[in-house]
């Protein structure tokens, strides 16, 4: 099945990004899998208090719900493989994986927490985290080049499974296995509806919806941050920028008309959190091969390395969190909060936002044309 | 699906995004003019990729040929 067109994906995830915060919270990826690790942190002894249910934490469900969501579009489009890779990628996914939870935790959130929904947010962090992460990606890619050069037999590629064993064709029934996941994670809202957590349930079907929407279209954060390097191409960091556009506004409006709380995902974290973070997060997601949501719409569909990744981001992301919260010198470090109508006022923030994005938008337009900031291998 | 006879071929394989694409780069620019490279890819956004990536390296994309758990895409070097 073809992909969906990256530019209605980004556009479709603009609008899905209004429609969680409207209905409960904005959306996010790598709390979720803290809550996870912490889990397991807590069940080894490290950690002495049980976090909260992974069925209840809203965190939890709604990165749940986005890769269930993209388990079943995956089925349906006949995505769904177990691809594993060479050994030098599994290292690659073990130290980008901690780089990205490192990164994340003093970002106060991956590519969509400390980026995308920051900026929708209003919160002047999540341009501080877009220039870490482009300095990150920029790294990352030269990283990957010396690689190629210095280690060119390392990736030398090993087959997928799952196709092609005799016996039972799995293919055939894959795209009906989809549609059954699907109606099976609509009967799950009817579950929590039915015992009384309506809100997280939606939430859950929200993650859901993510999880097609970015399986489906390939949607993928570290591209657009590493598309202009690699090859100059604008497409798919055009769709990211139009896609928080359009989150922008939506969450404006919620916020200014008193709907949701002004501080709901302002994280303090403007100041070296977001841009060292930003930047280790960057360079991280590169190694790894996904961004945090690319991270889990990939796991979904089979991809081993991701699935390495996935343990090392959450547990870092759950490690240093603990430390740094263990500092108060370390949370000065990080930061502080800057709500930019505070400032400037709505009106002005809003059209100021916009105006950054579009500036954004222009540049990696005239990268495409020039190829200015293309690196040569 | 094409059916091409290849001069040379790149084993990407269990490789994810971006290595294919990056792969794929250097081999073109070290084919011969004319010179058909097949490159054979498990990775489902690579289908995506490789027609803009032929033409970003003075390439032509053939198109592709399902093999057994992976898909080979041929791209001739112009």
């Amino acid at each position: 099945m073809d992909a969906w067109p990256i530019l209605i994906a980004g556009m479709l995830v603009g609008t899905m990004s209004i429609v969680c915060f409207t209905w409960a919270r904005p959306w996010g990826v790598v709390g979720g899998m803290r809550v996870w690790a912490d889990w397991l942190f807590y069940g080894l002894g490290l950690y002495s208090q049980a976090p909260r249910s992974v069925l209840i934490d809203t965190n939890s469900v709604i990165t749940l719900g986005l890769i269930y969501g993209a388990f079943g579009a995956a089925l349906i489009a006949g995505k769904f493989a177990f691809r594993f890779p060479p050994r030098m990628e599994i290292y690659k996914a073990m130290v980008g994986g901690t780089l990205m939870g490192f990164g994340a935790s003093w970002a106060g959130g991956c590519n969509i927490g400390g980026f995308y929904s920051a900026i929708s947010a209003l919160s002047l962090s999540g341009f501080a985290m877009a220039v870490g992460l482009i300095g990150g990606a920029y790294l990352g890619l030269k990283y990957l080049y010396w690689e190629m050069e210095h280690f060119p037999s390392a990736a030398g590629g090993s087959a997928a499974d799952g196709e092609g064993k005799k016996g039972f064709d799995w293919n055939k029934i894959k795209p009906l296995l989809g549609w059954i996941v699907l109606l099976g994670g609509y009967a799950a809202f009817q579950v929590y509806k039915y015992e009384g957590y309506t809100i997280i349930g939606g939430i859950f079907l929200c993650g859901m919806a993510f999880g097609i929407i970015l399986n489906r279209a390939n949607f993928c954060f570290a591209r657009a941050f590493r598309e202009p390097f690699m090859t100059g191409e604008a497409e798919v960091p055009r769709a990211v920028i139009i896609s928080i556009m359009i989150s922008v506004v939506g969450f404006a409006i919620l916020k200014w008309t008193g709907f949701r709380a002004e501080g709901s995902y302002v994280t303090a974290t403007f100041g070296l959190g977001s841009l060292v973070g930003g930047f280790i997060f960057g360079f991280g997601m590169l190694l790894a091969g996904g961004c945090g949501s690319g991270t889990a719409w990939r796991v979904a569909e089979g991809q081993v390395k991701l699935m390495v990744v996935l343990v090392f981001f959450a547990s870092s992301n759950s490690l240093t969190k603990v430390w740094v919260n263990s500092s108060e010198t370390l949370q000065t470090i990080k930061g502080f909060k800057v709500y930019l109508p505070d400032y400037l006022g709505y009106e002005i923030t809003v059209i100021a936002t916009i105006g950054l994005l579009l500036l954004w938008y222009l540049l990696v337009c005239y990268n495409e044309e020039t190829d200015k900031f293309v690196v040569e291998m | 699906m094409v059916d091409v006879t290849a001069d040379e071929t790149l084993d990407c394989r269990g490789l994810s995004c971006p290595m294919p694409v990056l792969k794929t780069k250097k081999a073109l620019a070290a084919l011969g003019s004319g010179k058909v490279l097949e490159i054979m890819a498990t990775d489902p956004g690579t289908g995506n990729d490789m027609p803009k990536t032929a033409k970003k390296n003075s390439g032509e994309y053939l198109g592709n040929k399902e093999g057994d758990g992976y898909t080979s895409y041929y791209i001739k070097k112009n």
